[in-house]
């Protein structure tokens, strides 16, 4: 079967392909299409046409598409789409406005919180009231609610959020404000926020059932043209859609909760991580996605994914597991300025466009691409395989303000432009480690995206990294991650406040659990192998009140008790916070279940050896440690699996430029990878 | 200043306070910690001045801070290798120590034989002994009461642990075992700065961190300095206050700033003397961090990039008199010492608005109320106390904006907890949580609205205290125009009675059916309500923040269905 693995970028629409179930992860074709704007689709279509015909498949075979999207998170970050209202309980209408009280900068005097999606006035505050146990203190006022919707429909709103205190568990009356507004309102899109995500904690549930209503039906657009064109054109199609929390859902899901494409991206691109560590034999990993503006890091430690409950999307919370991903300052494109006296970079961009000013596209301003250049890490002869040539002189001539300023030349100021961005991304990754009690020495670089080849090694040297390894396909990177995501779903009930035996939980488990089969049903997966689950507990010490999520899968059916999950979290608190105590009254805040829907995945697919050796295609002076080196320069294309060459090397594809920095050997494995180790 | 090391070595100083932070709040015990983020690691230099600070963990504002008066009672030839410091003793320290509960420790760090610096950190400690679990009340009026009092002593000597000490304070402390657990994990994180100073001295050479340390300091001067000269010079002054109680004078707090080209000097002659009560806190000779807050914001504000450590206090002198409620003398108490911190960020603010042309900013809320609740979940007596939430109200109008809506932006690091959270912890329902309309102070930028709570009490009894409560009678002041905030107010409405006002509230006793209602303070507004943009006043119209005839008598905005009436606007403004 024919499976495209599809990621929208800012210039590319990259496409991963899997040709056949024989072929190996050392078989994926990729391919770049530049991104077609406004119209994202059009380039999606292009490809997938121009791919079928290439390889030569009929238009009747069998085809899956998985498709990762930022239509939806470009939506929420930009506040493009009409608005929408609010419906909450009494007494509670600024729930948005107050958010959670706190502002994340204490001593900035014009500090402010982020303007909430919906004004006060398209907040409708509605009398009724379901008590923490379940009772109703006060019964749905539904004639007021009729009232709120129909005030909705005469402002033009497109869509409303309903979102009650306390229906994270008792929903009655969210279901009937649902039957309500369905019933009788039907041009408004409701939602409710049982139906969305049935965490504990109303404003990060509010948030989120109003971003699904407020992207969705720009979504349902979006799909409905993707889907429809498959549909017309390869009738044995599937589309599927890659979530924030690494796996992939149905096209149909997607339609009704676009909320979990928000961080799809980024996520595709850990699980592909996650998948290539486990075919090169790596533990822990270290996630280096660098773009025009910034770096992505994240953590794959012993095969698995680190997965937040929280993250941020645009300004707004966003309260569901997904795969954690943490945004560093700098970038390709970062601007190199003075402060005073003082040499920065960043953390202003100049963007993919005009993009640095070596790319002769307009820009003045020197960026830290520039800089790259002038040290000779960047070919002069063209970038995007000769699509693109670099002019010395503008680079040159964007540095020189900095140079008078500072009484050095070009190259001085570039290389001092590097370092200070190696520092920086030193003062951010730093913390991240220790926050996540990992050390760097333990972790191998993995280093995708365009940009990342040459600033990555330079950091791994300096935070003491001493494995890094760059995919044979790192631009297209996070396509791949869409082609081996597994269907996955996460199930929540909050259960704060009751008092679980062992029978409690259980029942609880199996019902998530039931839910979790009940969606991988409905998603209508042809070729899923053993269903999986994963069975976490959200839980705290009772004098707390942040939780670990606890991972309490028992070893056998039927050994899952309260007692074990305790002893599970004391564990997991020691190895965390070096610090448990077996004595003190812990609290279950939720229960989780993750389904996973194993798909069949490329095996690794080793090459062979390849015979003769490569010679380098030329030279090059490249400037290290304050002094320049002539260094060879090699075709990636050219080297077969078996090459070898110590650092400092440049190694060269069409798209991505990667520096063997001293003092590490590169190679070639068996997959295609490059692999780099510090002798 | 290096052009190029400078950033290098700030990058590198950040990189290594950020991991001691972050390692130090992983392994910390106690819950405060874990929760309010009560603690910090640092770095100071020889003359005890902080050059590596942590910004995302932590409390982020006291990198200002000098810890002298702490090194001050060991001499350099008394300090090795593997020593620590220990001290909560806010009078020998001369203010690092701000009250009681705040046990600081510092680490000479040496490098080849030699000291270079020190490593330094600070926990609140939930308890320390004393008259009342948590070592906190108002109503203290000594430092005798709030617990156990340790002057700067060796905690470990050469590496060698001083038992002695530790077992008094596992003695002395309510949860002796588990603060002992947090300055575990701060004295780990001390060693991990060692350990890290010396790895950065290898690669860079002493010489190179030396001059590092200076580079970083000397670029945070030049900052600071710019920034102050932006102020204009002459010398200001402003008075406000904290109220008394029932019987007791209010409490006096005045400010005078003087602006001489890139310097300032600060100065709260005139300030009530310390009370008897567990308001005042204590800050020395030197120049303290709590008595600039109000300028060192300021200059964060201006110089959002600024190296975060001492240098920022080079252009700034500040002094308080010996004896008045914020440098306050033996024996007084100091546990509830916020409010005043924040009275003296108002004075101070208020003297640089005469400073900045135009002004910058209205008086906020003025208040840090934390409501705590107690009840005995299984009626046998035993008693549980919980946070139920913050209280402050809205921030001051801004020369550049609205003030924040319900937080004071000073104390604006406080978090709510959901109120499904709340009501599943505790038996209160929640009846509301919102901005009350019209409660804000006007002007053309207004001021944060005032925020309401009520809680109905669903125990059969149960007691409510809400500490850093203010501003029942003065109300927080508008500038350039600006009209002031509103007052705060709390009553209780008992099941068939009439409501009653309370006050500040100490502890209160409900029984089940009672609902108290709070109404917070709220911010100032900054300039002429007549100059607002129309827009605006329509915006918070439309909100029903706002009625439409405040909007025209007020405001001079005539708002005409759901939009502003630009003729009659004109004609209202014009006629004034």
């Amino acid at each position: 079967m024919l499976r495209i693995g599809i990621d929208i970028g800012g210039t590319f629409t990259d496409f991963a392909v899997w040709k056949d179930d024989g072929d190996g992860y050392a078989q994926i074709e990729s391919r770049k299409i530049p991104t077609s704007r406004p119209n994202f689709a059009e380039a999606v279509k292009r490809g997938i046409d121009e791919i079928v015909a290439e390889l030569g498949y009929s238009d009747q075979a069998p085809l899956t598409v998985v498709h990762s999207t930022t239509v939806s998170t470009n939506a929420v970050i930009e506040r493009s789409q009409p608005p929408v209202g609010l419906i909450t309980t009494e007494g509670f209408r600024d729930i948005l406005g107050l958010a959670r009280l706190r502002l994340d900068k204490p001593v900035d005097l014009f500090n402010r919180r982020a303007r909430p999606l919906v004004p006060r006035q398209n907040v409708f505050a509605v009398g009724g009231r379901i008590l923490a146990d379940g009772t109703e203190d006060r019964p749905l006022d539904e004639d007021g609610l009729r009232g709120a919707l129909r005030t909705m429909l005469d402002r033009g709103l497109a869509g409303a959020a309903i979102c009650f205190v306390n229906a994270y568990r008792y929903q009655q009356h969210e279901v009937r404000a649902l039957e309500i507004a369905r019933g009788e309102f039907p041009r408004l899109e409701v939602m409710a926020s049982h139906e969305v995500w049935p965490q504990q904690a109303e404003y990060e549930r509010a948030v989120l059932t109003l971003l699904n209503v407020y992207v969705k039906p720009l979504m349902q657009d979006y799909l409905h043209e993707i889907d429809g064109f498959l549909r017309s054109r390869y009738p044995e199609a599937r589309l599927y859609l890659t979530k924030s929390n690494g796996g992939i859902m149905s096209v149909d899901e997607a339609r009704r909760l676009p909320i979990h494409t928000l961080l799809s991206g980024p996520a595709a691109g850990v699980t592909a991580a996650q998948v290539l560590a486990e075919h090169v034999g790596i533990d822990h990993v270290l996630t280096f996605d660098m773009g025009g503006t910034s770096v992505d890091v994240s953590l794959v430690e012993s095969g698995r994914p680190t997965t937040a409950g929280q993250a941020e999307v645009g300004d707004f919370p966003l309260m569901m597991p997904v795969t954690a991903v943490e945004a560093m300052g700098a970038g390709g494109g970062s601007v190199i300025g003075l402060d005073d006296r003082v040499l920065k970079v960043g953390p202003r961009s100049v963007g993919s466009s005009p993009g640095p000013a070596c790319y002769g596209l307009g820009s003045d301003e020197p960026a830290l691409s520039d800089a790259y250049f002038l040290l000779g890490y960047l070919p002069g002869d063209g970038l995007l395989g000769g699509r693109l040539s670099l002019d010395r002189d503008l680079a040159v001539r964007a540095l020189q303000p900095l140079c008078e300023r500072l009484g050095l030349d070009s190259v001085q100021v570039a290389e001092s432009a590097v370092a200070v961005a190696t520092s920086e991304m030193l003062a951010k990754i730093t913390p991240f480690l220790a926050r996540l009690g990992v050390s760097a020495g333990d972790l191998t670089m993995m280093i995708f995206g365009g940009a990342g080849g040459i600033h990555g090694p330079l950091l791994a040297e300096e935070v003491g990294i001493r494995r890094i390894v760059v995919p044979r396909i790192p631009s297209v990177f996070c396509a791949f991650g869409g082609l081996v995501s597994d269907m996955m779903h996460d199930a929540v009930r909050s259960v704060h406040g009751q008092r679980l035996g062992t029978d409690e939980l259980v029942v609880g488990f199996a019902a998530l659990a039931e839910e979790g089969r009940r969606w991988l049903a409905a998603q209508k997966v042809t070729e899923l192998a053993a269903v999986r689950h994963v069975y976490l507990a959200d839980m705290r010490y009772a004098a707390q009140s942040f939780t670990i999520s606890v991972d309490v899968s028992a070893p056998q059916a039927g050994a899952m008790s309260v007692a074990a999950a305790e002893a599970a979290f004391h564990d997991q608190h020691q190895r965390l916070f070096d610090y448990c105590d077996r004595e003190a009254p812990v609290s279950i805040d939720a229960l989780r279940v993750r389904t996973i829907g194993p798909r069949a995945r490329p095996a690794a697919g080793m090459l062979a050896e390849r015979v003769g050796a490569a010679v380098p295609v030329g030279e090059r002076d490249i400037r290290l440690n304050g002094a320049w080196r002539r260094v060879a320069v090699w075709d990636w294309p050219d080297l077969g699996t078996g090459w070898r060459c110590d650092g400092p090397a440049i190694v060269q594809q069409a798209i991505a430029t990667i520096l063997v920095p001293d003092g590490f050997r590169a190679r070639v494995d068996g997959l295609g990878n490059l692999e780099m180790e510090r002798r | 200043m290096d052009p190029v090391q400078t950033e290098i070595m700030k990058n590198r100083f950040s990189a290594m306070a950020e991991e001691a932070a972050t390692l130090a709040y992983r392994t910390a015990h106690t819950t405060f910690v874990k929760q309010t983020q009560d603690f910090q690691v640092a770095v100071a230099d020889l003359d005890g001045y902080f050059f590596a600070y942590p910004m995302q963990t932590g409390v982020v504002t006291g990198s200002g801070q000098t810890i002298a008066g702490l090194l001050k009672h060991f001499c350099a030839e008394q300090l090795q290798p593997g020593d620590v410091l220990i001290s909560n003793d806010p009078f020998r320290t001369e203010g690092v120590v701000t009250h009681m509960m705040d046990i600081h420790m510092a680490r000479p760090i040496f490098v080849d034989g030699r000291l270079a610096c020190f490593a330094w950190s600070f926990i609140h400690a939930s308890d320390i002994g004393g008259a009342v679990p948590g070592s906190i009340s108002p109503d203290l009026y000594e430092c005798f009461q709030e617990g156990l009092r340790i002057r700067p002593k060796k905690l470990v000597e050469a590496g060698r642990l001083n038992q002695d000490i530790v077992d008094i304070l596992h003695d002395n402390s309510r949860i002796g075992e588990a603060i002992w657990g947090d300055l575990e994990a701060m004295m780990a994180a001390m060693r991990l700065l060692d350990r890290r100073i010396n790895e950065l001295c290898e690669k860079v050479g002493r010489a190179g961190f030396e001059q590092g340390v200076a580079d970083v300091m000397a670029y945070a001067e030049m900052k600071a300095r710019r920034a102050i000269s932006g102020l204009t010079d002459g010398q200001y002054s402003f008075a406000d206050r904290i109220e008394g109680d029932q019987n007791g004078a209010d409490i006096e707090f005045r400010c005078r700033l003087i602006i001489r080209g890139d310097e300032a000097e600060i100065d709260y002659d005139g300030s009530s003397p310390q009370v008897r009560a567990a308001f005042n806190f204590t800050t020395g000779d030197r120049t303290h961090p709590f008595l600039c807050l109000a300028l060192t914001h300021y200059i964060h504000t201006v110089e959002p990039d600024i190296p975060v450590n001492g240098g920022i206090m080079r252009p700034i002198r500040a002094r308080a008199p010996r004896g008045s409620v914020m440098n306050a003398t033996f024996p007084a108490a100091m546990g509830n010492r916020f409010v005043a911190v924040m009275r003296s960020y108002d004075t101070l603010m208020g003297c640089l608005n005469q400073a900045v042309p135009g002004g910058i900013v209205a008086c906020g809320a003025g208040q840090a109320g934390i409501i705590s609740y107690a009840w005995s979940p299984s009626g046998d007596g035993r008693q549980r106390v919980a946070v139920v939430e913050p209280f402050s109200g809205g921030s001051g109008g801004r020369v550049r904006g609205d003030g924040v809506d319900a937080s004071d932006t000073m104390i604006a690091v406080l978090k709510s907890a959901p109120v499904e959270h709340v009501e599943s912890e505790m038996p209160l329902v929640v009846r509301r949580h919102d901005l009350v309309a019209g409660s804000f102070g006007h002007g053309r930028f207004r001021g944060g609205a005032s925020v309401a709570i009520e809680l109905e009490n669903r125990a059969p009894e149960a007691a409510i205290t809400v500490r850093g409560l203010d501003r029942f009678r003065c109300r927080p002041w508008g500038v350039a125009g600006g009209t002031p905030g509103g007052n705060s107010l709390a009553e209780i409405d008992a099941p068939g009675q009439a409501s009653r006002t309370v006050g500040r509230i100490k502890v209160l006793h409900l029984r089940a059916g009672d609902v108290l209602r709070m109404r917070s303070s709220s911010g100032g507004g900054f300039g002429d309500p007549f100059e607002r943009e129309p827009d605006r006043v329509l915006r918070d119209v439309l909100d029903e923040l706002l009625s439409r005839e405040e909007a025209e008598t007020i405001y001079g905005v005539k708002i005409d269905g759901d939009r502003v009436d630009a003729a009659a606007t004109r004609q209202l403004r014009a006629a004034r």
